[in-house]
This record gives C-alpha cells, sequence and structure tokens, in this order.
C-alpha cells in the first residue's frame, strides 16, 4: 500500500513539474526561433523557421518529461542517509509502461517524418513569378562568379529581381564549396566537374549574405559576399548597366 | 642469436621471455625513428625524385618506418617471429609477457595482461584528449574575437583538422580502451582476453599512430578539416600523407582490438554466465565493438585510396581524371556515422552500470535495453547520408535517409527509458560516479533534440556546415560521451588503483565542465542560428558576443578538466583506500581482491544468476 501512494504521489508531483517544464519548453520554442535566426527573406526561409518551431514545441513535452523524471527522482529518491543505502525495489520491467514509451516515441517520430516530407515536397523553390530565371554559380578559392546566361553579364556580387524563381546552377573551379545564401534558407554544395542546382524565390527587397560552408582552404572563412534583392525595374537597370564580358 | 636466448630462456625460469626482456617502449621508440631514418634515405635513394608524387611517397614511406620499426622494437612481432621459425613462446615466457612479477616497469612494456592493457589506455587516452583539448583551447582562444589575431589561418584549419581526429580517436578509445579491457573479461568471468597478444598490440599500434597524427600537425599544409573531403584533400600538403597514415594505423589497431573483444565474450564466459546474465557493459561493448568492424574497414580505404590518388597519381575522388569526391565522402560517412554510436554506446553501458549499482535496483527492463542499443548500432549503418543532403549527391534519396536517422530516435528514446526506470523508486546514492549520470541525462536530451532539427532535409539545408552543428555533436560528444567515460572513471577507480577517485575534487570538476558545456555550446548554437558557417577562422562582427562567451565556456571546460587530472593524480598516489568492492556491486569484477591477482580468479566462478538481484530478498520475504 505504502509502494502505491509512493508511486501516486510520484506521478502527481511529476506531473506539475512536467507540464510547467513544457510550458516553458513550447514558449521558448514559439518565440526563440524567430528570434535567433536571420530574417526570413524567401519563402523557402520562412518554411524552415516554421518547421524548427514546429519541431521545438513537439520536443518540448518530452525533453520535459525526461527531466521532470530525473529532477524528482535526484531530490525525493536521493539516499540521505550513512552509507550504503538499502536496496530499491526489485522492478525489473513494466512492460505496458516500456510499450506506451515506444509506441509514444514511434508516433512523434512519423509525425516529424510526414512534417519533414511534406515540408520537402512544398518546398520546390516558391512561386515562380513572371520571369524565372537562370544564374551560373561558380565557387573558386576564394571568390564567388555569377554569370547570367544569355547577357554577358557577370558579376563577383549576386543581384536578383524580387519575387521571381531563380535557380542556381552551381559548380567548382578547384575544391568543393558551400553556396549559402543565408537569409534564404538554400544551400549547396559546389562540386568541381559537376553541376548541382537550387532554386529560391526571394520576396523581400533588400541585401543578404552569401558565405562558403565547405572548408575550401586558406581563405574559407573570407569566401564571403552578399545578394542585392532588387526591384524588376531596378534589375533591368543594373543589368543594363553591366559591361558585357563576352 | 636466437637459439642462445632460446636456451637460456629453458635454463632459468628467472630468463623467461627471452629477448623481449630487452624490449620497452623506450627501444620501440629508438626503433621506430631509426626505421624511420633507414625507410626515409631507401625511399631517397629509390623514388623518382621529379614524380608528381615523390614528397607524398617519401613522407609515406617514412611514416610506415616508423611503424614497423615501433612494432619491431616494442616487440610485437617477436612472438610471430619465434612461431615462424618454429619455436613458439614458453608458458614462463608467456607468464613473463604478461608482466609477472616485473612490477611498475610492466607499463612500459608490450605486457599482454588486460589490466595492464587496460591502465596503459587509460594514460593513452588522458594524453589524446590533453593534445586535443590544448587544441581546442587554441581554436577557441582565436575564435574569441572576429579578426586573425592569435594564429593564422593556415595554422587555424591546421589545428581544426587535427582536433577533430585527436578527440574522435580519443572518445572512440574513451570508454572501450580502458573498460572493455580492464573489466569485459571479469565481467564475464574469465582470466584474460581470447588474444592477450593482440590486445597489446591493438594498444601500442594506438600509440604508433599519435606521432604520425601530431607529427602531421608539424610537418604541415593540412587545410582540408578532419572529414579530409576531395578534392582539397588532395590538394593540401604533405600533412595529409602523415595524417592519412595514421587513421589507416589506427583502424588497424581498432580492428584487433574489436575483435578481441567479440571473441573474449563469445568464447570465454565462465559455467553459467548466459549472454542473458551478461552485465549491460558488455553487451553494450561487444555491440560497439562489432560496429567498429563494419565500420572502420570504410576509414581505411577512404584514407588508402586518398594516399594513393596523391602518391601515384590515381584519380579516385578527382573529377578532371574521370573520379568524383562524391565517392569520398560517401566511404567516409559510411565510416562516419557507425562511428558516433562506436563512441557513444560503451559509454552508454557504463552510464546503465552505474545507475543500478547507485540506484540500488536492477537495470529497468535490460532486454529492451539490449535491444535498443542493438537497434542503435543497426540503423546507425544506414543513415551515413544525412552528412550529405547539401552535397548535391542523389537529391532522391533525401526522403528515405531523414526516415532512417529520425528511427534512430525511438531507440535513442530507450537509453532514456532504462535510466529514468532503473532510477524510478531507486534510493539514489549521490556518490561521484551519479553525477556524471545526471549531467548525461541533460546533455544527451540537448544532443538528441538538436540533431532532430539536423535529420530534416530543409532546416538541413540552413543549419549543414554552421555552427549549430558543431554545437550538437559535442552536446553528443562532449557532454554526453565525455560524462559516460568520466563517469566510468570515477565509477571503476577503485578497481584499477585500489583508491576512491577525490569526491571533493571531482565533484568541483564535475560543476565546472557542466557548466562550462552548457555555456560554450548554447551559445555556439545561437552562433549557427545567427548564420555563422563552421571552420571559419575569421567572422562578421554581428557573432561577436555569442562567440566571446563560448570561448569563456570552454576556459570554463578546461578549468574542470584540469581539476579532474589533478584528482587523479593526487587519488592515484594518495587516496582514501576503497577496498575489492566500495560500492556494493554485484557484477564479478567487484567480487574479485583488489589489486585483481594476475589471472583474476583462483577458481573460475559458476554464474546461476544476473548481477541485478538488487530488491530479491525484499520481494522474497
Amino acid at each position: 500500500m505504502a509502494h502505491n501512494n509512493d508511486t501516486k504521489q510520484a506521478v502527481r508531483s511529476i506531473f506539475w513539474i512536467w507540464l510547467v517544464l513544457t510550458i516553458v519548453g513550447v514558449v521558448i520554442g514559439i518565440y526563440a526561433p524567430g528570434w535567433l535566426m536571420p530574417k526570413a527573406a524567401s519563402s523557402t526561409m520562412h518554411l524552415v523557421i516554421l518547421t524548427v518551431i514546429v519541431f521545438s514545441v513537439a520536443a518540448a513535452p518530452v525533453a520535459a518529461m525526461v527531466y521532470s523524471i530525473a529532477l524528482y527522482a535526484l531530490v525525493k529518491w536521493r539516499w540521505r542517509g550513512e552509507g550504503v543505502p538499502p536496496d530499491g525495489p526489485n522492478l525489473r520491467n513494466n512492460t505496458p509502461l516500456t510499450a506506451v514509451w515506444v509506441i509514444g516515441s514511434t508516433v512523434l517520430t512519423i509525425f516529424l517524418l510526414i512534417w519533414g516530407l511534406a515540408a520537402l515536397a512544398v518546398d520546390d523553390g516558391g512561386g515562380g513569378g513572371k520571369n524565372p530565371m537562370t544564374i551560373d554559380v561558380t565557387g573558386q578559392q576564394w571568390a564567388w562568379s555569377f554569370s547570367y546566361p544569355g547577357t554577358h553579364v557577370s558579376s563577383n556580387e549576386l543581384y536578383v529581381p524580387v519575387n521571381d524563381k531563380i535557380t542556381f546552377d552551381v559548380t567548382s573551379k578547384d575544391v568543393v564549396h558551400g553556396f549559402w545564401i543565408v537569409q534564404m534558407g538554400v544551400k549547396v554544395n559546389a562540386n568541381p566537374g559537376v553541376t548541382t542546382t537550387v532554386s529560391v524565390t526571394p520576396d523581400k527587397v533588400g541585401t543578404y549574405d552569401i558565405r562558403c560552408t565547405e572548408i575550401c582552404g586558406l581563405y574559407h572563412a573570407f569566401m564571403v559576399t552578399r545578394v542585392k534583392v532588387l526591384s524588376d525595374a531596378d534589375f533591368s537597370k543594373w543589368l543594363a548597366s553591366q559591361p558585357s564580358r563576352a | 642469436m636466437t637459439t642462445t636466448l632460446e636456451h637460456t630462456a629453458h635454463e632459468s625460469k628467472s630468463k623467461a621471455g627471452g629477448f623481449l626482456r630487452h624490449l620497452n617502449f623506450f627501444t620501440g621508440v629508438i626503433t621506430g625513428v631509426v626505421m624511420a631514418v633507414i625507410f626515409y634515405v631507401i625511399g631517397r635513394v629509390t623514388l623518382d625524385q621529379s614524380g608528381r608524387g615523390f614528397v607524398d611517397q617519401l613522407t609515406t614511406v617514412t611514416g610506415v618506418g616508423w611503424v614497423i620499426g615501433f612494432w619491431l622494437g616494442i616487440g610485437a612481432l617477436t612472438g610471430v617471429g619465434k612461431w615462424f621459425i618454429g619455436k613458439d613462446q614458453t608458458h614462463a615466457d608467456e607468464m613473463y609477457l604478461a608482466g609477472k612479477d616485473m612490477g611498475k616497469f610492466r607499463y612500459w612494456k608490450y605486457t599482454t595482461d588486460h589490466k595492464v592493457v587496460g591502465v596503459q589506455y587509460v594514460i593513452v587516452t588522458m594524453i589524446l584528449l590533453g593534445a586535443g583539448g590544448i587544441l581546442a583551447m587554441a581554436i577557441r582562444t582565436e575564435l574569441m574575437t572576429p579578426g586573425n589575431h592569435f594564429v593564422n589561418p593556415q595554422i587555424y584549419n591546421a589545428f581544426i583538422s587535427v582536433h577533430g581526429m585527436l578527440m574522435i580517436i580519443a572518445l572512440i578509445v574513451a570508454v572501450a580502451g580502458p573498460w572493455a579491457n580492464f573489466v569485459v573479461p571479469i565481467m564475464v568471468g574469465a582470466r584474460d582476453m581470447a588474444f592477450p597478444r593482440l590486445n597489446a598490440l591493438s594498444l601500442w599500434t594506438l600509440v604508433a599512430a599519435i606521432p604520425l597524427l601530431l607529427g602531421s600537425l608539424c610537418i604541415g599544409g593540412l587545410s582540408m578539416g578532419w572529414v579530409t573531403q576531395a578534392p582539397i584533400s588532395e590538394q593540401a600538403g604533405p600533412g595529409m600523407d602523415l595524417f592519412a597514415l595514421a587513421i589507416i594505423t589506427f583502424a588497424v589497431s581498432t580492428t584487433v582490438a574489436g575483435v578481441n573483444t567479440i571473441c573474449t565474450v563469445l568464447t570465454m564466459r565462465t559455467k553459467g554466465m548466459t549472454l542473458e546474465r551478461l552485465p549491460i557493459f558488455v553487451w553494450a561493448s561487444m555491440i560497439a565493438a562489432g560496429l567498429g568492424l563494419y565500420a572502420f574497414p570504410f576509414f581505411l580505404v577512404v584514407m588508402s585510396l586518398n594516399l594513393v590518388d596523391r602518391m601515384n597519381g590515381t584519380s579516385f575522388f578527382i573529377a578532371a581524371g574521370g573520379g568524383t569526391g562524391w565517392l569520398q565522402e560517401n566511404l567516409f560517412w559510411l565510416m562516419g556515422h557507425p562511428e558516433v554510436y562506436v563512441i557513444l554506446l560503451p559509454a552508454v553501458g557504463a552510464l546503465f552500470e552505474i545507475t543500478t549499482v547507485f540506484s540500488r535496483k536492477p537495470l529497468f527492463s535490460y532486454r529492451t535495453a539490449v535491444g535498443g542499443m542493438a537497434a542503435l548500432a543497426g540503423l546507425s549503418v544506414l543513415v551515413w547520408a544525412h552528412h550529405m543532403f547539401t552535397t548535391g549527391w542523389a537529391p532522391t534519396l533525401g526522403g528515405p535517409f531523414m526516415l532512417t536517422t529520425e528511427l534512430i530516435s525511438i531507440p535513442t528514446g530507450i537509453v532514456f527509458l532504462c535510466i529514468l526506470g532503473t532510477l524510478w523508486r531507486g534510493n539514489i546514492w549521490m556518490r561521484l560516479p551519479m553525477y556524471w549520470v545526471f549531467g548525461f541525462v541533460f546533455n544527451f536530451i540537448v544532443g538528441g533534440v538538436t540533431g532532430i532539427y539536423l535529420s530534416d532535409i530543409p532546416v538541413d539545408n540552413q543549419m549543414h556546415g554552421t555552427m549549430f552543428v558543431v554545437a550538437h555533436f559535442h552536446y553528443v560528444f562532449v557532454g554526453s560521451v565525455l560524462f559516460g567515460a568520466i563517469g566510468a572513471l570515477a565509477f571503476w577507480f577503485p578497481k584499477m588503483s585500489g583508491r576512491y577517485l577525490d569526491e571533493k575534487l571531482g565533484k568541483i570538476s564535475f560543476w565546472l565542465t557542466f557548466i562550462g558545456v552548457q555555456v560554450t555550446f548554447l551559445a555556439m548554437f545561437v552562433s549557427g542560428l545567427r548564420g555563422m558557417p563552421r571552420r571559419y577562422s575569421s567572422y562578421s562582427i554581428i557573432f561577436e558576443h555569442t562567440n566571446f562567451i563560448s570561448t569563456v565556456g570552454a576556459y570554463i571546460i578546461m578549468a574542470g578538466m584540469l581539476v579532474l587530472l589533478g584528482a587523479i593524480i593526487t587519488s592515484w598516489r594518495s587516496g582514501e583506500a576503497s577496498g575489492p568492492n566500495p560500492w556494493h556491486s554485484k557484477t564479478l569484477e567487484w567480487l574479485v581482491p583488489t589489486p585483481v591477482p594476475l589471472e583474476n580468479f583462483e577458481v573460475l566462478p559458476v554464474i546461476t544468476e544476473d548481477p541485478y538481484t538488487y530488491g530479491e530478498e525484499l520481494v522474497n520475504s
């Protein structure tokens, strides 16, 4: 009987600790990602931030459960006597509990997977816009160059029009580089000898960052440049002002 | 010469060991250096000096000379050599080899006693962690401020490459090396490992790899990071040759050690020690060793192909010559992800043992624990391409690899279930080892949850290659595995030394390390979330504050490690005597005397029940 009361008391206390920790976790999960991550400049990046929020909220009760049980054990079941504690109860297994635990984590995993696959399917680089365009991206130690097919224009900073789907054909002249537009949530490696592709639709005019994410030698840390997202009119003006390098 | 030595060996028992009497670590080093010089000179004379790969060939040949010379000089090949000419070791020779009546000097020799090898592994692990830790401090010092002030980018790149590899090697051996050797044979009721000489071989081969790795740092040109991605690793300077050779040598060491552990558990168990009665740490060691046998050959292959590309002008990994860097990445991560679990499982096994002993309760759901660890091992070989989501290789496989990766959270949940279930209603004895268990539970949740974000492809497209990933795996490796390794050290230290690991210093070390980990890596998560790529020697001013905090945290961890080192040294010399079974545990290693006699058991025990019978009297009465 005493054991049953112990267990009931423990379950009740752990529930309240769990509830508090879960609420704290959920609040952090909802607000922290948007606060800490860069302001999104594409629908892809919005989806990334949303996914981080959803996963944080889903993980909060699980982490809270582990922490609340561990915390309760640490405080309430701690042996405060002298010397070696007496043996605890001979609990070797609890099949229903084990089953619930495993099934519960399986259900959560399936949810994460479905979310992930759905996000992957939705994320095709965004809307499309009026004038989808392709830009050739070439990495080399330690700079990026961007050329605009059909125009003979090339540049070391990226200029793109807003709200048009941009497809980047990425390659490298020497070693592997990582092409990452930080605020747009897209990244693909630039491999020598092959072309990899990534698409994104910038949805906000502004200046954003491109950083290399694969170690590429001495000046890896300095292989950074900027992307300027312009209105259609500004972009046409910029394109026309560039000297042709054909 | 040999006949004379054989003769004296037979003549008197005190002369047992023959030629091996003259060999030790120091003769190993001398012979290694001499052989390296000889190989260097031969290479210089015979190799084509105008060839493209000449420097790489010469560096590799010299490194191979070192390893062979070290083996010869320490006596690793003596037994094999004698067998080859038809004269096997006598029993007296074997006893000499096991370090009988030799005193402290046996720790400097090719000694086969598994307990000596265990102690040697503790020392080697500490040296590796120390060297890797110094590099970590150098890296964090450089990153304390945005520009390049402390080291230049070239040295920075070399530091991160060698820091990564040193720490990976250190953690692979941190639990499995000392404890799968020291306690597993006793736990299963054996007098030694299945292959005592291979046991010494694995240890000394690991030792031979360390100068190669540190040498690669000295001769320089390491620009590739520990993942040695091609073709930057083809472009790197001659340091890369020694780096690759160090890993090939290390792969030999772990393979030998893994075979030995598995064979010991499968064939050397005493009467009544069924697989169901094995202590959980034995299961963890065996599963990890088996996984290592699968994983490390890939390590050997990827480094060998890289070496022949560099030396002989092949182009396995060079696109211009018809190869592909994706092959390198696939081979590397076929090793790289199972390796995470080779590292993690022994630590988890040790923490399970600690939790049962200090909760005075049976391990909760033993079979689920074994199944969970086996599932972790099984799944870990199917997830490698989640390291390659952004490489552009096989985008259609993204979904399947996301699936296998996320499935890993199920057996990971089982690890928590078994620890929490064991704590449940226990009488929790908060001695030093138990602190590290609670630290592990806290950190492993953080490491695990952040892993889930990275398994999701759209999120990984953002996070890959950033400090977020670095913080994630440091929560796993430092916060979880290193905590497990220190917990294991605190737990088994009394068996190894006959003394307690100092509780007061140990707890100070725990709190410093625990707080240091949170400060360093929580701030590093923020650096990553805000967009800081990893392996940057210099960074934008917007990452200034979080990096400064991470550096302060890293210094706190260093302080914790130094206190731990102090605790180990003072406790080893003059700690409180512990007696044979200070924790009142029921596994076999605690039931033999301390110090453990040379052959462990006078009479081999017969086992009638598992070692988790806590509280059975309460049930029966």
